[in-house]
């Protein structure tokens, strides 16, 4: 087979790139803040998901290394046959295509609603869309090259959106602790591993590794990174909101619009707005560029550049289509969204696993024959 | 995609130009016995040029076998043509021979004895006589035969070594190069007086025969890109190189892009840093310009000045460098968007003060900017062009009428104004002119992005630069490193610069050959007087 895609990746760029695509939704619209009945428990919630997260990334990095070279995509198929390898092929691809059509919807609305309200979300979405393109386009490379700065960037800009609105805080905001018992935990959680669930995107990165004995590593540091900065978004935001935390539509938007020092260094919502902006389109190039290599090797292409832009209009009309508004698409994203993802990633690591364990069996038993 | 159509499209010359270089060897390319037909041939050649100066003497006792000897006036040095080959063959012959000679021995007189210069090579190619001849080399022909010498008497006007124009630094060295290759060679030779110093000269241009060397320091280059670069000089075929920008847009790797890929300086002891770095300069006959492969980005917003003044200052003045560009390519793009978009962003004193200004200006803001930029494109090209007599009237013209009479008749506002200068002032920051230009080219569209979509608009122009410069590579050297991808032993020359003694290793993707550039533990480190009763600073032997 022709190989599609020549780039290789560092450990680093590696988990730059999957805290940059966990990142993404939290300083969307922090559906774990949105779906819990009482905020104050969110970061316990945090820490929970976080703590389930990382055995699923170690799951799916372990799975992956043990087909060198290959993508989740191809290594299914020689698990499972062509017939239901293609299929599972099928839905990982849609995953894919799923997650490109929430955010690019996602970063539509926050523009509409917060900086430019009448011009239309089709311009966003896709001016975004067609710079995403352009840089899968570039390959896997660039992207992660790129990912590596945008996570710097965006580690900083988060952590001084946490520290700087420090006036404002109520610590005292975040009592009482787990007073609502264990049903008040489990939507967040939920909510949490949906988006974890992402990183199925594992099984098309590993293979290009420079260093495929680091994956392991890297995607348990991206899981515990992303967890941190979780924490302290949840912190942050309900020591500042208290109670109201749950009802800001995009509330780390609202965090930053606290900040005032000196009555100069002020309105940095701009700076959060970008270093978003630039995370979203990140996470969008990778996940285009993982949904075409992915089409391209499940019908047997020999490029996957060509498919990019129809990928992209494709994703464009369809984060039309799919919503009527903002709050539909978070609702979603918690809820329906959210079991939608990790039902897949279930299905997926569930199916490969236990096809790899029959024919570890089989292969032992004609060993042992043999 | 539009790239990929323009490149087929721009490529399709190519196959039939190739292949036409190449001079054939055939009986017809060799020269005559005989000396009247060979006379005639090089006059022919030269369309009986004023300046083609053959002259014939005779060899040994009278009558003698007559030789001719060609040159062109003024490409070589006449005291040494008559010192070093028409005396000795015109009158020592006859006094050492008495009686007339066979050829052959002729031949080897001259060779071994008489002619009194370093370099002779005997040719019998037609083509290649006559190319040195072109080339300002003087020529020897002896009658009845068709070998002929071949004598480096060049010596022609040229420019001194003088400081760079366009690289001004205020400490380190005040040369720069100059048009003459062979000066610029021996530059380089006396800032690396070793004989890994490699030269390999090319000549390109099938009517220019412009020399064109490359240099490396052998054992620290990386021979792939040495072999890399000597690959895509021998491909050019073509008229003419008459500088290194030709040579430039014939061997970079991303021919479509704004952005320069090859660094080019006037500086010596700039090329000699980069060369111990593993890099490989080609320097170009008839310009003081010398290329530098592979460059990064951050080299372009380097000057070799940061290397010799303190370390803290020179991270200072390469921070407030890197300050400047984004001014440069973003500061009117950001004030029309902040203006236009995004008032909020402002303190209200702020924000009143400028609607104030922008009362009864009859534009938009990206109007206005583009107005004003332009404005001054065309005062900065015209300072660069008019005749330095005309130089004041210009500023008059520029600071006048542009700036204060376009402010007070309400065509622009004066925030306009201070934001035009600035982005000015900062686009002359840039150190290497290359990179400053490709960012004059940049803020137009971003300034256009910036009136439609405001912030949104900028971060996209800002992506779309960002991801074409991190695909971009320059001999396989990507163009962000350090910082796209980011190379952790790299980032010690990048944004800041360490000390030198603590910028242990060359740089990662060119200097692996030989990555250590100096011994451990140099930082100095003051005795202790009552210990060993010596003052002031030793290299302290640091622990290994």
């Amino acid at each position: 087979m022709t190989v599609l895609e020549g780039g290789k990746i560092s450990g680093r760029q590696f988990m730059s790139v999957l805290v940059v695509l966990r990142i993404v939704p939290l300083t969307l619209v922090f559906s774990l803040i949105n779906s819990i009945a009482h905020v104050q428990d969110t970061w316990i919630t945090v820490i929970i998901g976080t703590v389930i997260a990382i055995p699923i990334a170690v799951l799916i990095t372990k799975l992956s290394l043990r087909f060198p070279g290959k993508t989740i995509i191809e290594y299914s198929q020689s698990l499972l046959g062509p017939v239901m390898g293609k299929l599972l092929g099928l839905l990982i691809l849609w995953c894919f295509l799923c997650t490109s059509i929430d955010i690019t919807r996602g970063l539509g609305e926050a523009y509409v609603i917060a900086i430019m309200p009448e011009t239309p979300i089709l311009v966003f979405m896709s001016m975004l869309i067609f710079i995403s393109c352009y840089a899968a386009r570039s390959g896997l490379e660039v992207i992660c090259r790129l990912g590596e700065d945008v996570f710097y960037i965006v580690v900083f800009v988060l952590l001084l959106t946490y520290v700087l609105p420090y006036t404002a805080m109520r610590f005292e905001n975040l009592r009482p602790i787990l007073a609502w018992g264990a049903s008040n935990l489990v939507p967040p959680v939920i909510a949490n591993l949906g988006y974890y669930s992402q990183f199925l995107i594992i099984g098309m990165l590993v293979p290009y590794l420079n260093k495929p004995e680091d994956a392991t590593r890297y995607a348990v540091y991206a899981v515990l990174i992303s967890g941190a900065l979780m924490v302290l978004a949840a912190v942050a935001l309900v020591a500042v909101f208290g109670t109201t935390a749950s009802s800001w539509t995009l509330p780390l938007f609202s965090l930053a619009r606290m900040i005032s020092l000196g009555d100069f260094f002020e309105r940095i919502e701009a700076g959060v707005m970008a270093a978003w902006t630039v995370s979203t389109g990140i996470k969008l190039a990778l996940f285009l560029w993982a949904a075409s290599v992915a089409v391209a090797q499940l019908f047997n292409l020999k490029a996957f550049r060509h498919l990019l832009y129809p990928l992209g209009t494709i994703t464009v009309a369809a984060s039309l289509f799919f919503f009527e508004s903002m709050v539909e698409l978070e609702d979603y994203l918690a809820k329906a969204g959210a079991m939608v993802s990790i039902l897949v990633a279930g299905v997926t690591l569930l199916l490969l696993y236990a096809a790899l364990g029959i024919r570890m069996a089989i292969h032992r038993r004609k060993g042992g024959a043999g | 995609m539009l790239s990929k159509a323009l490149r087929r499209l721009l490529s399709r010359q190519r196959t039939d130009v190739a292949g036409k270089g190449q001079c054939a060897s055939s009986p017809d390319a060799v020269l005559s016995k005989r000396l009247r037909e060979n006379e005639a041939l090089i006059r022919d050649a030269f369309g009986n040029s004023p300046d083609l100066i053959v002259r014939e003497i005779r060899f040994g006792v009278s009558p003698g076998i007559a030789v001719l000897v060609v040159h062109i006036d003024g490409l070589v040095n006449t005291a040494l043509v008559s010192e070093g080959i028409i005396k000795p063959i015109g009158i020592i012959s006859e006094i050492l021979e008495s009686e007339r000679l066979p050829l052959a021995q002729v031949q080897d007189m001259l060779k071994n004895r008489l002619i009194l210069l370093s370099d002779a090579k005997q040719v019998s190619d037609k083509a290649g006589f006559l190319n040195d001849i072109a080339a300002g080399k003087c020529g020897i022909i002896v009658d009845g035969s068709s070998e002929a010498f071949v004598c480096d008497v060049r010596g022609f006007e040229k420019r001194g070594v003088e400081e760079p124009q366009s690289e001004v630094v205020i400490r380190g060295s005040r040369e720069g190069f100059s048009e003459t290759l062979r000066v610029n060679t021996s530059l380089l030779r006396r800032r690396i007086r070793d004989p890994r110093l490699w030269i390999e000269e090319f000549t390109v241009g099938r009517v220019s025969h412009t020399q064109v060397a490359i240099t490396y320091i052998k054992g620290i280059a990386d021979d792939k890109v040495v072999q890399e670069v000597r690959d895509r000089i021998t491909r050019i075929d073509v008229d003419s190189i008459q500088e290194s920008g030709e040579l430039e847009e014939y061997i970079e790797d991303e021919p479509l892009s704004p952005f320069p890929t090859i660094l080019r300086t006037e500086r010596p002891d700039r090329v000699a840093g980069a060369l111990f770095e593993g890099r490989i300069a080609i320097l170009t006959d008839g310009t003081p310009f010398v290329l530098i492969a592979p460059a990064t980005f951050l080299m372009f917003l380097t000057s070799p000045e940061d290397y010799y003044e303190r370390f803290f200052i020179a991270s200072a003045v390469r921070l407030l460098r890197f300050v400047s560009f984004f001014i440069a390519l973003l500061l009117p793009a950001l004030y029309v968007a902040v203006t236009t978009f995004h008032q909020e962003m402002l303190p209200t004193s702020l924000v009143l003060a400028i609607a104030a200004q922008r009362e009864g200006v009859p534009f938009p803001a990206v109007f206005e900017a583009l107005l004003m930029e332009v404005a001054f494109e065309i005062l900065r090209e015209a300072a660069v062009r008019l005749p330095k007599i005309y130089g004041p009237a210009i500023s008059i013209v520029g600071v006048l009428i542009l700036g204060e009479a376009a402010v007070r008749a309400g065509l622009v506002s004066s925030a306009m104004i201070i934001v035009v200068a600035l982005t000015a002032i900062a686009s002359f920051v840039t150190p290497i002119f290359s990179l400053s230009i490709a960012v004059r080219l940049l803020r137009f569209p971003i300034i256009l992005l910036a009136g439609t979509l405001g912030l949104f608009g900028v971060v996209f122009g800002m992506s779309g630069a960002a991801i074409h410069l991190s695909s971009l590579r320059s001999f396989g050297v990507p163009f962000l490193e350090p910082i796209a991808p980011v190379v952790l032993s790299d980032l010690k020359d990048a944004l800041i610069r360490l000390p030198w003694w603590a910028m242990d290793t060359r740089p990662k993707f060119t200097g692996e050959n030989d990555p250590r550039r100096e011994s451990r533990g140099l930082m100095p480190a003051v005795p202790n007087p009552q210990a060993d009763g010596t003052l002031g600073a030793k290299g302290k032997k640091g622990p290994r």
